[in-house]
Parts: C-alpha cells; structure tokens; sequence
C-alpha cells in the first residue's frame, strides 16, 4: 500500500470518526422524533429535551462527587447520565400532559417548553453556578469511551474505530447505532412498534380496534423524550465535558428535519442525520481554512434545505419517470 | 373584538403564569418580592411632586421602552399571524427583521442625508424581508419543504449575512466597536417623546395593523388567504390560487417584520451593531398567541406582553434576578394560553374543593 | 308464550338519551329490542340519530340517560375497548383500518398474538386469519397490504376483525354504501351465516329494499326518538316506507322524453392518465354529452370515476386526449381557466374538497365568485352584497340555518350539499360535472337536490352525473356509460338497462359493448 493511500484513507477515517461524533446528538434525538412522529405526536421540544438532560447530567455528575466523595470516580457519570435520561424524559412527559390531557396544541407547546428548557437551565445554571455562559467553574464527568485494544498501530482502522486521539469513541456513540438498531428493530417487529404505528397512521382505526391511543401517544413522547435525552447526555457528557447555555444549539430541530428528510424511516432519518452530522465536520474543517466563520455557520441550514429540496425533486423525478413508462403503456396497450 | 370570555381565559393564563414565575424567583433569589415587584412595576413612569408643588416626571425612558417594544412586538405579531391565516406556522420573523434593518441601514447610507433616505429606507426593509419571507412560501409550494424547518434554518442563514455584511461591508472602522456608522440624519426618524426612543413608529404600528385587516376582510386578495388556509383542497377546487395565496401570506408576513427591522435600525438604534441578537423574531408567536390568531387584538397583546419585557430589564438591573426568568414566565404563557382544556379543569376543581369545604361546614 | 321459549334478549335499550356537551340532543327515549341471532335493521334519514345509538352500543359514547342491556345485563361503556370484551364488534361506515399495514396485522391489532420480548407472532396472525376466512367464507389474502385493497375488500377485512374478538353482536353503519350489487349480496348471505350461527346483527341503512332482503326485525328512528318498530313478516313495502319518511316515497323528477338531436356541448376523446406511480387510472374514454342532457357514469368507487371528473375539472392534466366544450378545448388548463369557460363541479367528497367547514355560509359560497363583480370590484369584496346573495340562496333553497354567518359545518349534510349546488349552478354553468350530489343527504333534501339538477338541464346545460347510487342514475341521466378498471365498457340509453344489468357490468362481468364508439346508443 502506498503512503499516500494510507494517508488519504486516515483522513477519511478522521472525517468519518468525526462525523459519527458530531452526529450521534442528532442521531438520538431523530430516533426520538420517528417514534413520536410515527406514534401521531410531533415532537418540537427536542430541543428543549436535550438542554435539560444535557444540563441535568452535567449537574448531577457534579453534585455527586461533591455529595458522595467516597464513592468510586466511574459512579458519577453513571448518575448523571440516569438524571439526564430522567430529566429529559419528564420534559418530554410535560409536552404530553399539556398536549393529551390540556389540549394544547402540539407545535405551540412544543416551542414553550423549548424556551421554558432555556430559561430555566440559564436560570439555575446562574444559581449554582454565578455563570450565565457555562459550568466550566464545576468539575464534571464525562462518560467512559469504549476503546479497541491492539488497534493503535493499524493505520486507518485504528482512526476509525478509536478516533482521532486513539482514546477510542464516546459510550454514547456505541448508543447511538445500538438505539439506531433497536428502534428499527422494534417499530417492525414488536407488538408495541405495530401499535404506535396504528395509532399514528389512524388514529380511529386504533380506537375502534380497542387500542388505548392515548397512552400509545404517552408512550411515543416519552421514548421520544428518553431517546432524545440520550443525545442531551451526550453533548454535556461526551461531546463536552461541561453544560454551555443553549448547548443544543439547533440540533433538535435538525434532528425533526432529519425525521422528514429520512422519509419517516428509522434508517433513512439516521442518514439524514448523519449528513448533518458530515456538514458540522465540514463546517469546522473549511473554519481552518481562510473562510469567513459567518459563510461557515451558514452550511448546516442551507444543507438542509438544499436536502429537503432535492429530496422532493428526487421523488418527482422517480414519478416522471414511473409515469412516463406508464404513458407508453396507455400509448399502446 | 375579542370575546370577553377568551380574554377572561388569557388573563387567567397569564395570571398563572406570573405565579408560577414568582414561585422560580423565590427559588433562585434573596429578594424576590422586590424582584416581583420591580417586574410588574418597571416600565411605569413615577410622578413625583417636588417641594416647590411642581410634578416632575421620572423614568421616561423606561415608559418610552414599553412603547417602542410593544411597536416591535406588534410588527412581528403580524409576521407570525398573516402566514398563520394560511395556516402557515412560519417561524421566520427573526431572519426577515435582520433582513429588513440590513436593508433599511445600506440604503440609508448609500443615499447619505438626502430627504428621500427616509421613504426608501422604509420601502427597502419591507421589500427586502418580504424577499426573505417569500422564500420558506416558494419552498413550501414548489417542494413541499416543512415551512417551520425552513424558517428556523433560513434564520440562521439571515442572521450570518446581517453579521457578515455588517463585519465586512458596512463595518466603520473608527467605531471602536463591530458596527456600521451612524445612519445619516434624514434617514432617521426623531424622538416624539423628550428623553426616549418613542418615534413615529409608534403611530405606524396601528396604521399597520388596520391595513392587515382591511387587506384581509375586504380584498379578494385577503379572502384567497382565508379560504387557502381554511381548506386548501377545497380552495383548489374552486379555481383560487393556492400557491399564489400562501406566498403572498408569506411575503406579507416578511414586509411587516422588515418594517420591525426598519424601526430598529432606524428609529431605535440609528447604527447596526454586528451583535444584534436574534430572537425578537420569535417573541412574535408570544404575541399572535395571545392575540389567539386576531389580527385586530394585536396590539393590546403587544403592550401587554411588553410591559413584561421591560418590567424583566428593570428586575434585571435592580435585583439579582437574571431576566432569563421572563423566558420562563414567556414558556408559561404560552403552554397556559394554548391549554384550551386548563380553565375549565382548574375551574372545575376549584368548584370541587369549595363544595367539599361547602359539606364539610354544613 | 311461555319464558321458556322466548329467545334471550341479546340488545336492549330502554329510555335511552344522548345530549352532547354543546346541548345537541342526538337521541332521545330511544327503546328497542334485537333476539339473539336476529338480523335488525335500524333505519333513518340522516341525523336521526342511528349513528349515535352505535356508537353507545360501542362504547364510543355514553348515554346521559337511560339503560343499555346486552344479552340481559346492565353494561356502561367507557371505552370501545369495554364493548368488545362484552362481545360487541362495529364495522363503522367510514372502514377503520391502518393502510400501511398488512391484512393480517389489520385484524389482529388489539389482540395481537405475542411471541416472548413482547414480539409480534407473524405466522400465527396468519394462521389464525385464515381460520377465520375459511369459518365466514370472506375471501382475503393475509399479506396484502391494505392499502392496496378495493373497498368492498376492506369492508371484509374489518368484519374479520370484529370476528377474530370474538364478537357475538356485530353492528354494522352502512355496509353496503360502498358496495356494488354483487359485493352487496356477497355480504347478504355472509351476514345471514353469521346470524344462523348464533351472533346477534344490527345493520344501519337507508335503503328499503336492503331492509326487505336481509332484516329480519326493523327499528326506526326520527329526529332522535323511535317512530315504529316492527318484525318484518308483519309489513310489505309499502308499509315500511310509510313508516320511515311518514309518507310515501317522493317520485323521482320526470325524465324527459325527448332527446334534443342539438350537436354535443361537451366532446371528450381518447381520454387517458396516468398517476404517478405509473399506473394507467383512465384509457380511451370518450364521451358527448348534449345540451339539455344529463349523462350518467356508473361504476364502483376506484374505476376512474374520480379521476374523470378532476380532469373534466382542471384539477389534474390528461396524459393523453382533451375534452370540448362548444368547440374549445378546456382539459389541461388550470380550474379557475375551465370554470371561465362555463364549466362547474359538485365534488365527491363535500367536507374534503366541496366546503371549508370553519368558515361561513358566506365564504363558502364566494368561493367560485369573489374576483368579478357584482360580489367584487377591483379586489375590494362587496361584503353587503356577499351576505344579501347568501341570504338569498339560504331562502331559495329553503336551507335550514340560522343565517349567511353561520359556520358551514355546523349544517347538516344535506344543507351543506344544497349550498354547494346553489353555488355551482349560480352562473348557470355550460357544463356540471356532479359526483355523488346526494351521498349521505336525506330523501328531502336529495329530491330538492335532483329537482335543481332538472332544473338546469332543462335549462340547456350537459351534465355529467357521476354516481355510486344507481337509483339516482336510472332517474336522472338520458343516457348511461359504465367504468370498469378506467374504460368505458358500456353504454346504455335511459330506459333501455336495469340496476341488475348495471351492477354486471360494473363488476366486468357484462359483455363489452363500447367498441370505442361515442354514441353507441341512441
């Protein structure tokens, strides 16, 4: 093999073990939004969802080596990571409440609670903290990184697989493709996957077949909102090792354009997801180079509309041509 | 005009909200009484009689921001509540208000102070965010593209040329800091409030919101929007241009919010700072909310939620309250008010509890 | 008649009354009685309250007075899930079934069968619906999707789903509304093996004669109460139909005698699209319908019928051929270019396409008029004007409402579809293409309905009749064409062909006698 071979070969490696990092948020967070979408329920505090488990997580890693400081160092982590699941999940059973047993619209309360996450995490980041920005003043935990022994000498496969700095990937990372596969898995194959979807599809149909659609839609929001905390966890746990104010930054609503870009398929959402994931490692990489940050920034919103539009443009160019063929058959039958 | 009862059930939801925001400061202050009361009583001015028996008014400047925010907040309420007519969720009155004062500035400065600055400055900022509004419309009629994913990302995009612009173009560089140079004189509209930031603005707003009413009860134009939201199948059917209609709602929407990017750049600021923060855009779904979607019931929900505002920088600067806990009472409002099932639940509770106590002393 | 022999009860209601939260009383001391293994049809024009005792009996609402018994005990539903435990299944009128699924997965959704991890069991689903096919004799494949199944089909994918609960009472909210003969006679004697095994039916319908071939006890309701109950061995035809309208049937409008021999107003040919996936919806369809006639299509809903009238109506572009309307072309133009040219449409579906419920009377009815005077000018709408012609049309059409501001979908079926006609035929339109006109509309309404259609034929207008009621046709149209998989397979004058012969060729069963020609028939 040629040097430059392998040396092409790393960077692709890099590009890709990056692009599985920056993408593993917006991975967890779409599978969320699929479920609760497939289940009937849109799910726009995703968003919301993540800064509170992020900014949970954070927290409670903290306050747990302050609170308890015998206990062994890989305790804390763990303890965060359960108050981020738990806490993004209960802003997520609120979206529900008010939207199943208040009425409220479901996009609306979706955004309030997007701006109640953000206050409120500014807000009690200010009184723990005396910091509006971040909690870089507390000592927090990341979560483990699983890495491949006996890899750090093979060339492209050791970037790959243990990244960049050879400290191998995130657990969360591995969580991503092993939620990837459990949700496509289970949406097909189980009893609860065959439900949601009925419920989601027709609602109607699902009543008159008995089935209890209102607590399927609790369901749909709730897994929406433990997925998605994954992805919150992760950026405060993983990604980071701190809580910044508005860490999500966009990535739920990224994440919800990556459910419609996917085609309401659990692996075509993941790969929309992906691709937003590339255009953020895309992004940092042109930042090295001399253009503007501002033309940089502007990367990730204009990939995804330029998706979107050639995602439609796609399907009706498929329809041209399927109806086309079908033209030539009412031509000459 | 609005039904008493609804506005009943807004005051309500507002009222609510205020308590649970109460009970947040409790939680993160040492003062939250003045906290509260610095909130509620912020932008009223303060008449005061002076020894020698004359009045003296204080704090114009707050009062003046009351009223300079509340016309802000009406423009881009009816940003957010033309599209809505279309049932349109477009979320993009952010972008097109960066869009709108970026216009509105360039076009001051290219003409310099000549008395024709001002009109076409006004006349930019609507063109140029209608432009940037009809966008998420074409992309919503040509490819069907989600028209609250399209607005967000095309706000990011709209807030990276302003500072772009801004940082590169119209930088002054003898400023000291990102911004561009003042904007010439003629271009600019005066105060009509000694000691505040009131101008005439503040008279368009209404002129505004009576033009979107008339637009929409009395035109054939404003009908075609009406009937493209209300069934757009139907509408199609029945030979009225769909599309056409809903870019138009679109397009409207942007030309209001860049009269709110005007009024910023123009009347408020008089200069651009790369800075600039975004999110005023999004406080208009605040208040086509509380306006529940009419159009005519705009401005009172402006002035209402703008009190809010600036009573939060006055508990700001007073107490340790960070102004963050009005994002909190903001979320509250708007769960409260969109909780079509929460008074009469909470009504209905209440009559539980008053009958049992009623038993109980019986 | 002693206890003994008297058959259990196995539906009995007794005094019951449903009044809905906004004070709309549904139904009101409504007592009837169904014996075990009895075939009962409820019967009614529409908004009588049929629907509502359903849905009661199904758990989908709750009385607010009165009693429910079912084979003897007192039941208070909360929820659809209550009613199938006690044994009830509905096959409601619209077909509750999730598209994207499979046949099977359809009808065992809800009590699926499980493998370990919470699994769905595939072959067991199978298996157990072709169980259940082979018991009832309802021909379907499990691993269909549905989507991709015909109506009558899914109509008997969904009583498998009622069977496979275990349902001894199957309630039924007008089964055959979507039917052709066959399929109808079909279900017949499909319902009649069901009962003789022992389950208990109560059928909705509005037609008499189905009432005649398959009740074996009839109930009928008005205006929310019960008017007349009766077995039906004690009644003829007659007699029953003066029990339901209180009357006898109105006579159908006179067909015309004459033919006018004026040339064709409206000319199609070679008429032929393809929808996006490909496939071929309408081929080789030619048509002339003349000034002063009404032409018929019959056919089962999914046959071209509705991609028919949206070509006719600017709503989709012909892949192939064009249409005519006194000589000029008007397909493949947009629809408000095809309505300049004369050119008006009753859509199938009122609530989807045909009416914006939320808004006004007076909205609704601008809708095909707003941009010329004398309702507008210079896009600025004359209000006063709008509300005076609604009020106007709400007289003239004798439509109950409480006036020209009142919200369209707060009206009744038939109120709403007479709006939509007013509307249409108000510039006294060329060409009216009308789809199911009086679908789900009382008799009242549906002849005042047929008494315009008259009206405007004799006025010179061609009218294109589309219709899944086949009654309706044979009264109204001068002439007949038949579509079957998107051709035109027959042709019939007036008069010259009976629902019978219809229903063949409906179902591709009649011999082809179009050949291509446009006129086969004089």
């Amino acid at each position: 093999m040629s040097l430059d071979l392998v040396a092409a070969g790393t960077v692709a490696a890099m590009m890709a073990a990056a692009t599985l990092r920056a993408a593993a948020p917006i991975i967890f967070a779409s599978l969320g939004g699929l479920i609760s979408e497939l289940a009937g329920c849109i799910n726009v505090a995703l968003e919301g969802v993540m800064l509170v488990a992020a900014f949970a997580g954070v927290i409670t890693s903290a306050y747990s080596a302050l609170w308890f400081p015998d206990a062994p160092l890989w305790l804390h982590p763990w303890l965060g990571c359960a108050a981020g699941l738990l806490a993004g999940t209960a802003l997520a059973g609120l979206l529900a409440v008010f939207h199943l047993e208040l009425g409220a619209d479901l996009i609306v309360a979706g955004i309030g609670l997007n701006i109640l996450a953000q206050g409120l995490t500014v807000l009690l980041m200010a009184h723990l903290t005396g910091d509006k920005g971040s909690t870089a003043s507390l000592t927090s935990f990341a979560l483990p990184s699983l890495r491949w022994a006996g890899l750090g000498d093979v060339p492209v496969l050791g970037v790959l697989l243990n990244g960049d700095g050879d400290a191998g990937h995130n657990v969360l990372v591995y969580g991503a493709m092993a939620a990837t596969g459990w949700v496509a898995w289970a949406l097909r194959h189980t009893v609860l996957g065959l439900r949601l979807r009925a419920a989601g599809e027709n609602a109607e149909a699902a009543l008159a077949a008995g089935l209890p659609v209102k607590r399927l839609r609790y369901a749909g929001l709730l897994l929406s909102g433990l997925l998605a905390s994954g992805g919150g966890v992760f950026l405060g746990m993983g990604y980071l090792t701190l809580f910044q104010a508005d860490m999500a930054a966009g990535r739920g609503y990224l994440a919800l354009a990556a459910v419609f870009l996917g085609g309401r398929r659990p692996l075509g959402t993941v790969a929309a997801a992906l691709v937003f994931g590339g255009a953020t490692v895309m992004a940092a990489r042109l930042g090295l180079l001399a253009v503007p940050s501002e033309v940089v920034f502007m990367i990730p919103p204009l990939v995804t509309i330029a998706a979107l539009v050639l995602v439609k443009q796609h399907q009706r160019l498929a329809a041209r041509r399927r109806a086309a063929a079908g033209r030539a058959a009412l031509i000459s039958p | 005009m609005m039904p008493s009862r609804e506005g009943a059930r807004i005051a309500l939801a507002v009222a609510a909200a205020l308590a649970l925001g109460f009970a947040v400061m409790a939680c993160v202050s040492d003062q939250p009484w003045a906290a509260f009361r610095a909130l509620l009583t912020g932008p009223l001015p303060s008449i005061d009689h002076t020894a020698d028996g004359r009045v003296v008014v204080h704090r114009l400047v707050r009062f003046g921001a009351w009223l300079q925010d509340a016309t802000t907040l009406t423009l881009v309420g009816l940003a957010i509540a033309i599209p809505f007519r279309a049932r349109q969720f477009s979320l993009g009155a952010d972008g097109q208000l960066f869009m709108g004062a970026l216009a509105a500035a360039a076009v001051s400065l290219a003409l310099g102070d000549v008395p024709a600055a001002l009109p076409l400055a006004f006349l930019a900022a609507a063109a140029a965010a209608a432009t940037w509004g009809l966008l998420p419309g074409l992309l919503k009629t040509r490819f069907e593209a989600n028209e609250i994913v399209t607005t967000l990302m095309l706000n990011v995009v709209a807030v990276q040329i302003y500072r772009l612009v801004v940082g590169r173009v119209l930088n002054d560089p003898t400023a000291g800091f990102i911004t561009t140079p003042p904007l010439p004189d003629a271009a600019t509209l005066a105060p009509l409030i000694a000691r505040t930031t009131v101008t005439a603005m503040v008279l368009v707003a209404p002129v505004a919101v009576a033009a979107a009413l008339f637009l929409l009860r009395r035109t054939t134009l404003g009908y075609e929007i009406d009937l493209a939201g209300a069934n757009p199948w139907f509408a199609a059917r029945a030979g009225v241009p769909v599309a056409r209609a809903t870019m138009v709602a679109f397009a409207l929407g942007g030309a209001f919010a860049g009269l709110a990017g005007f009024h910023v750049s123009n009347a408020l600021l008089k200069r651009l700072p790369v800075d600039l923060t975004p999110g005023i855009g999004l406080e208009g779904i605040v208040v086509a909310l509380l306006a529940r979607g009419r159009v005519g019931a705009l401005p009172l929900a402006a002035l209402g939620y703008a009190y809010l505002r600036v009573g939060a920088q006055a508990m700001e600067r007073a107490t340790d309250v960070p102004r963050e806990v009005v994002l909190v009472i903001q979320a509250l409002i708007i769960l409260f008010v969109v909780s079509d099932r929460l008074a009469p639940l909470a009504l209905g509770l209440l009559r539980r509890v008053r009958a049992s106590m009623g038993r109980r002393t019986a | 008649m002693t206890p003994a022999i008297a058959p259990p009860l196995a539906i009995a209601l007794e005094d019951v009354e449903k009044r809905y939260p906004n004070g709309t009383l549904a139904n009101s001391g409504v007592s009837f009685t169904v014996a075990a293994g009895e075939i009962h049809a409820l019967v009614g024009e529409n908004g009588a309250g049929k629907s509502t005792v359903m849905k009661m009996l199904y758990g989908l609402e709750r009385p607010t007075a009165g009693i429910l018994r079912l084979h003897g005990r007192r039941v208070d539903f909360h929820h659809p899930g209550d009613a199938i435990a006690a044994g009830v299944g509905l096959v409601a009128q619209h077909l509750n079934l999730v598209p994207s699924l499979t046949v099977a997965e359809n009808v065992v959704l809800g009590h699926e069968p499980r493998r370990p991890g919470g699994r769905l069991d595939r072959t067991a689903a199978a298996v157990r619906v072709r169980e259940l096919v082979e018991q009832s004799g309802l021909a379907v494949d499990p691993a269909a999707t549905v989507a991709s199944l015909p109506v009558g089909v899914r109509q008997r994918v969904e009583i498998l789903k009622v069977l496979h609960r275990g349902a001894r009472i199957l309630l039924l909210d007008e089964p055959t509304a979507v039917l052709t003969p066959p399929e109808t006679a079909t279900l017949f004697a499909t319902l009649r093996q069901l009962a003789d095994a022992g389950r208990t039916i109560l059928v909705i319908t509005h037609k008499l004669d189905e009432v005649r071939a398959l009740a074996d006890g009839v109930t009928v309701l008005c205006q929310g109460r019960v008017t007349g109950s009766a077995r039906m061995a004690a009644l003829d035809e007659g007699a029953l139909s003066r029990l339901m309208v209180g009357g006898d049937v109105p006579a159908p409008p006179v067909r015309r005698a004459t033919r006018t021999h004026a040339p064709p107003r409206v000319v199609a040919r070679d008429l032929g699209y393809v929808d996006d996936d490909g496939a071929v919806r309408l081929r080789d369809v030619g048509l002339d319908v003349a000034p002063g006639e009404i032409l018929g299509i019959a056919g089962v809903e999914g046959n071209g019928q509705d991609v028919l009238a949206r070509l006719l109506s600017g709503a989709a572009v012909p892949s192939a051929g064009e249409a005519r309307l006194d000589g000029r072309v008007f397909t493949g133009l947009s629809p408000r270019a095809v309505r300049a040219q004369g050119v008006a449409v009753v859509t199938e579906d009122r609530l989807h396409d045909g009416a914006a419920p939320t808004l006004s009377i007076v909205d609704n009815l601008l809708a095909t008029r707003y941009t010329r005077p004398p309702l507008s000018r210079r896009g600025l709408i004359d209000r006063g004007a709008a509300r005076r012609w609604a009020q106007a049309v709400i007289d003239g059409f004798g439509v109950r409402a409480a006036g020209p501001h009142q919200p369209m979908g707060a009206l009744s079926g038939g109120n709403m579809q007479k709006l939509i006609l007013a509307r249409e035929i108000a510039d006294a339109p060329a060409f009216l293409i009308a789809s199911q006109p009086t679908r789900g509309v009382d008799i009242a309404a549906a002849s005042a309905l047929h008494a315009r259609l008259a009206a405007l034929r004799d006025q010179g207008a061609a009218i294109l009749l589309i219709s899944a009621d086949l009654d309706e046709l044979l009264a109204l149209s001068d002439r007949i064409a038949v579509l079957y998989r998107g051709r035109i397979v027959a042709r019939f004058a007036a008069g010259a062909v009976d629902a019978r012969t219809l229903g063949l060729h409906m179902t591709g069963l009649g011999p082809t006698v179009d050949g291509g020609d446009h006129d086969a028939v004089a």
